[in-house]
C-alpha cells in the first residue's frame, strides 16, 4: 500500500468545491444522523420494555405507544439525514467508501432489504401493540434485533474504509482474488461506544418529554414526573457507562490527550452535570448536540489520520469549481429549507401544545411561515425551469 | 508506476451484480413514482375537500397516507439510497462520476428530501389537530416538494444515459450536464407514470373502503380512474417525445429488441386503458383483489421491463457517456482534464494498469493463464454479461463459445478492441491478455 495506489482512485473529474468544505458537511450532517439512530434504537429498545409492563402499569401504558411513535419517526429522519455523509463522503474519501461497498457487495445488499423488512416490522410492532396483541413484544424484539443488525453492517462499511492498508488482503487473500463481497470486519469497542450513546440520547429525550407535556392539561404531573425521573436515570447511568468506553477507545486509538479528545471529555462532563440536575432540558439538548459533533469531528480525525499516513493528500483533491450548482445547493438549504422546516416544526410545537385543534391565525408565526415557504417552492420552480430552459436554448440554438 | 483509478470488482454469479441494482430500482420506481403522484393527488383532493367542505376526503387522505407511509417512506426511502449502495458495489467509477459531477444537485435534493419527511408526517398526523387552511398549504407545499425531487435526480439520471449536447464535454459544467436534451422529456414521461400510479394506489385504498361507505368508495374509485387514465396519457405522450432525444447507441440497441417492446408496451396500454375505464363506468367491478393484482402487473410487467430496457439502452456507457459500464474511461473530456484511458490500456494492459491485481498473477504464465483470463474476463465483461454458461444475464458463454478460443480471440480484438461495436466498451488490450481471455472463455463454454 503506498501513495500512489490510493490517490490514484480520487475521481478524475475532482472535487466540485473545496475539500474543507465537505468535511465540515460530513461532520456536521454525521451527528444530525447519529443522533437520529440512537434515538430511534433507544426509543425503541425501551419501548419493548414498555410492552412488557403497560399491562399492570398506566403510565407505561401511555408512554409506550409514545416510545414506538418517536421510534417509528425517527428512523425515517435517520434515513433521510443519512443520505448527507453518505454524499459527502463519497466526494472526498471516495476510495474508502468504494472500497469497502465492493469488498462487502453481498452485505450491501442485504443491509437494503433487511433495513426495509426491520422497519416495516416495526409498523407491524405498533400497530400489534395498538391492538394489544400478545405477540407484540415478540415483533418488536424481531425488529429491533434487525434494525441493530443494519447498524452493525453500516459500522462493518465505515471500518472497512478506514482499514486501507488491509484491503488488498480482504481482497484477495494470499493473492487469490474473492469477489463474493462477504467481507465483515468489526471494532467491537468502537461500536460499543456508540450503541451505548442510545441510552443517555433517550433519557435526555425523555427530559425533554416531560417538559414539553408539562404545560398541558390532559398530562398527570406525575406522570411526567415519572418519565423524567426515568430519562434522568437513564441519561446519567448511560453517560457514565459511554464516557469509560470512549476513554477506552481513546486509549486505544492514542487520541486520549489530543485536544479534540479532552474537549469531548469536558462536554460530556458538563452534559452529566446538566442532565443530572436537570434544570432545563433544551439547554441540556443544546449540549449534547456539541457532544455529537465533538464525537463526529472524532471520527473525521481518526480517518483523517490513517488516510493521511498512508499518503492520501485530501486538500490536495483537484478541483473543478462549479458555482451554479453551489449556489443553488446555499440558496436552497437556507433560504428555502430553514423556512420550510421552521414552517413544519413550528407547526408541530403548536400542535404538540395545544389539546384539541390548533388554528394558525392569520399573522401568527405559523401562517407567515406556511405564507413564505409556499412562496419560495413556487419560486424555485420557476427559476428551476428558468434556468433549465436557457442552458438547454444556449447550448442547442 | 502507471496506475488507472480501478476499485475491486464485486461479482455476482448467475445474475450479475447489476440485476442486484435492477430488483432495487423497479421496487424503487414503484414506490416514489407513487409518493411525487400521491402528493399531486393530495393537492388536489386537499383543496376539493376545503372549497367543498368536503370532511370524508380527509379521511381517504388519511388511509392513503397510512398505506404512503409504508409503501413510499418505508420502502420507497430506503430502496432510494438502496439503488445508490448496490450501484456503488456494482459500478464503483458510475457512481463516482454521478457524485463528483452532481454533488451540489444531490445536496439540494436532500433539503427536498427533509421537508418531505417532516411533511409526511405532519401532512397525516395532522389533519384533524391543525386548521384546514394551513393544512392545505402544507399539503400544497408538500406537492411541489415532492415534484422537486423529481426536478432534482432526473437531469442526473438523464446524463446516465448521456448529456444530451456536446456543450458538457468542453465546459465540464453541471448546468450542462442536467439540462440535457433528453431531460425534460423524461421529467413529464415520469410525472404522467406518477399520476398513473398514484390513482392505481388510489383504487387499493378506495376499494377497501366498500364496506363502510359504498358511495365513497365508488366515487373515489371513479376519480382514481379518470386521474389514471390521464396519468397513462401523458406517459404515453411524452414516451415518445422521449424516445426521439436518445442518442444513437441507444436507438442501435433499441432497434434490435423494437417489435418485442412495442408489442409489450401495446398490449399494456390496452390492458390498463380497459381497467381505468372500468373504474369510471363500473366502480363496483373494481375490487381491492383486483387493484393489488393490477398494481403488481404494472410492477412486473412494466416497470420491470422499462427498467432493464433503459439499463441496455445506455450501453456501452453507465454515465455521460465517458465512463463504459466496465469502469474504464472511454473518451476525454476536457472541460473536467478527464482523459481517455482506453490508449493506455492499450499499451500497457490491464494486469499492469490495474491496482486491484495480485502480484502473482501481473505475469502470465502457462500455469496461471486461466486464472488471469477469468479475472481479466470478469473486471473486464461481468458488468453486462453473466459468466455462467446458464447465467440470467446476457450470459457470454453461449454466445462466445461457438467462435472458438481463435475466433474469440480475433473478435475481441479486431471487433471489441477497435470499438466497431456501438453497444460493446472499446477493450483494447496487449495480445497476451486477449489471449488468457479467450483461453478462460473457451475453457468454460465448451
Amino acid at each position: 500500500m503506498d501513495a500512489t495506489f490510493i490517490n490514484v482512485m480520487k475521481d478524475a473529474a475532482g472535487v466540485p468545491f473545496y475539500p474543507v468544505v465537505f468535511q465540515g458537511l460530513y461532520v456536521l450532517t454525521w451527528a444530525l444522523h447519529a443522533a437520529f439512530v440512537l434515538l430511534a434504537l433507544g426509543s425503541m429498545g425501551l419501548s419493548i420494555y414498555g410492552s412488557t409492563q403497560q399491562k399492570s402499569d398506566p403510565y407505561w401504558k401511555i408512554l409506550t405507544p409514545h416510545l414506538i411513535m418517536t421510534g417509528k419517526i425517527s428512523v425515517s429522519v435517520l434515513i433521510v439525514l443519512g443520505v448527507a455523509p453518505l454524499l459527502f463522503t463519497q466526494v472526498i474519501y471516495d476510495s474508502g467508501w468504494y472500497v469497502a461497498n465492493t469488498l462487502s457487495g453481498a452485505w450491501v445488499f442485504i443491509f437494503i432489504y433487511a433495513l426495509v423488512i426491520g422497519y416495516m416490522m416495526y409498523y407491524w410492532y405498533q400497530y400489534a401493540n395498538k391492538k394489544g396483541s400478545s405477540g407484540n413484544t415478540l415483533i418488536g424484539i424481531i425488529s429491533f434485533a434487525i434494525l441493530v443488525f443494519c447498524g452493525v453492517l453500516m459500522h462493518n462499511f465505515a471500518v472497512e474504509a478506514i482499514s486501507p492498508t488491509k484491503w488488498m488482503d480482504w481482497y484477495a487473500p494470499n493473492g487469490v482474488v474473492d469477489n463474493a463481497g462477504w467481507n465483515m470486519h468489526l471494532d467491537l469497542l468502537r461500536l460499543g461506544f456508540m450503541v451505548s450513546l442510545m441510552i443517555p440520547v433517550t433519557g435526555i429525550f425523555m427530559q425533554n418529554y416531560s417538559r414539553f407535556l408539562s404545560t398541558r392539561e390532559d398530562f398527570e404531573p406525575k406522570y411526567l414526573e415519572f418519565v423524567k425521573n426515568i430519562g434522568t436515570k437513564m441519561a446519567v447511568i448511560g453517560l457514565l457507562i459511554s464516557a469509560a468506553l470512549f476513554a477506552v477507545w481513546m486509549l486505544k486509538e492514542n487520541l486520549l490527550l489530543h485536544p479534540l479528545s479532552l474537549a469531548t471529555v469536558v462536554s460530556v462532563v458538563i452534559l452529566l452535570v446538566l442532565a443530572m440536575r436537570n434544570k432545563n432540558s433544551y439547554v441540556t439538548t443544546g449540549m449534547l448536540v456539541i457532544v455529537a459533533l465533538f464525537i463526529s469531528g472524532i471520527r473525521e480525525l481518526i480517518r483523517y489520520n490513517i488516510m493521511s499516513g498512508i499518503g492520501y493528500d485530501l486538500y490536495g483533491y483537484p478541483m473543478n469549481l462549479e458555482w451554479e450548482t453551489i449556489i443553488m445547493f446555499l440558496l436552497t438549504f437556507v433560504v428555502l429549507g430553514f423556512t420550510g422546516i421552521a414552517f413544519i416544526l413550528t407547526m408541530a410545537w403548536k400542535v404538540g401544545k395545544t389539546k384539541g385543534v390548533y388554528t394558525a391565525t392569520e399573522g401568527s408565526a405559523v401562517s407567515r411561515l406556511a405564507n413564505a415557504s409556499l412562496t419560495l417552492f413556487i419560486l424555485w420552480i420557476v427559476v428551476y425551469f428558468g434556468w433549465g430552459m436557457v442552458a438547454l436554448f444556449k447550448n442547442t440554438l | 508506476m502507471d496506475l488507472l483509478g480501478f476499485y475491486p470488482l464485486f461479482y455476482v454469479p448467475e445474475i450479475g451484480s447489476a440485476w442486484l441494482m435492477g430488483i432495487t430500482g423497479a421496487i424503487h420506481i414503484m414506490a416514489s413514482h407513487t409518493s411525487v403522484g400521491a402528493a399531486l393527488l393530495f393537492a388536489f383532493l386537499a383543496h376539493k375537500a376545503q372549497k367543498e367542505n368536503r370532511t370524508d376526503l380527509y379521511d381517504y387522505m388519511k388511509r392513503y397516507g397510512m398505506f404512503l407511509l409504508i409503501f413510499s417512506y418505508v420502502i420507497g426511502s430506503i430502496t432510494g439510497p438502496g439503488i445508490w449502495y448496490t450501484a456503488t458495489a456494482a459500478s464503483p467509477r458510475g457512481i463516482s462520476a454521478l457524485i463528483h459531477n452532481f454533488v451540489w444537485v444531490w445536496a439540494t435534493e436532500w433539503v427536498f428530501f427533509v421537508y418531505e419527511v417532516l411533511g409526511v408526517f405532519a401532512l397525516i398526523y395532522f389533519i384533524d389537530k391543525v386548521d384546514r387552511k394551513t393544512h392545505l398549504k402544507l399539503t400544497y407545499t408538500f406537492a411541489i416538494a415532492s415534484v422537486g425531487t423529481l426536478a432534482l435526480i432526473i437531469g442526473i439520471i438523464s446524463f446516465m444515459m448521456w448529456p444530451g449536447t456536446e456543450a458538457y464535454y468542453a465546459t465540464g459544467s453541471a448546468s450542462d450536464a442536467f439540462f440535457g436534451t433528453n431531460t425534460f422529456p423524461h421529467m413529464f414521461l415520469r410525472i404522467g407514470f406518477m399520476i398513473m400510479m398514484s390513482g392505481i394506489i388510489g383504487m387499493i385504498i378506495s376499494s377497501a373502503m366498500r364496506k363502510e361507505n359504498k358511495e365513497l368508495s365508488e366515487e373515489l374509485t371513479q376519480k382514481m380512474g379518470w386521474v389514471s387514465l390521464l396519468g397513462g396519457f401523458v406517459t404515453v405522450f411524452f414516451f415518445m417525445w422521449y424516445i426521439d432525444t436518445l442518442p444513437a447507441n441507444a436507438h442501435a440497441l433499441l432497434g434490435m429488441a423494437k417489435d418485442s417492446i412495442i408489442l409489450n408496451r401495446i398490449i399494456l396500454a390496452i390492458l390498463f386503458s380497459i381497467y381505468f375505464l372500468i373504474a369510471i363506468a363500473k366502480p363496483q367491478w373494481v375490487t381491492r383483489t383486483l387493484a393489488i393484482t393490477m398494481m403488481f402487473i404494472i410492477g412486473i410487467v412494466g416497470v420491470w421491463p422499462g427498467e432493464k430496457l433503459r439499463e441496455t439502452m445506455r450501453k456501452p456507457w453507465v454515465a455521460g457517456q465517458y465512463v463504459y459500464s466496465n469502469q474504464i474511461i472511454g473518451r476525454d473530456v476536457p472541460g473536467k482534464e478527464i482523459k481517455d484511458e482506453t490508449p493506455l490500456l492499450a499499451e500497457k494492459g490491464l494486469l499492469k494498469l490495474n491496482p486491484w491485481i495480485p502480484d502473482r498473477l501481473r505475469t502470465i504464465t502457462p500455469e496461471n493463464k486461466l486464472e488471469v483470463g477469468k479475472l481479466l474476463t470478469r473486471i473486464a465483461c461481468s458488468n453486462c454479461h453473466s459468466l455462467e454458461k446458464e447465467g440470467l444475464y446476457r450470459p457470454l458463454m453461449p454466445l462466445a463459445g461457438p467462435m472458438g478460443e481463435d475466433g474469440i480471440r480475433d473478435y475481441m480484438k479486431n471487433v471489441i478492441g477497435t470499438g466497431s461495436s456501438p453497444y460493446m466498451p472499446t477493450i483494447a488490450l496487449p495480445d497476451e491478455e486477449y489471449d488468457a481471455m479467450a483461453a478462460y472463455i473457451a475453457s468454460q463454454a465448451k
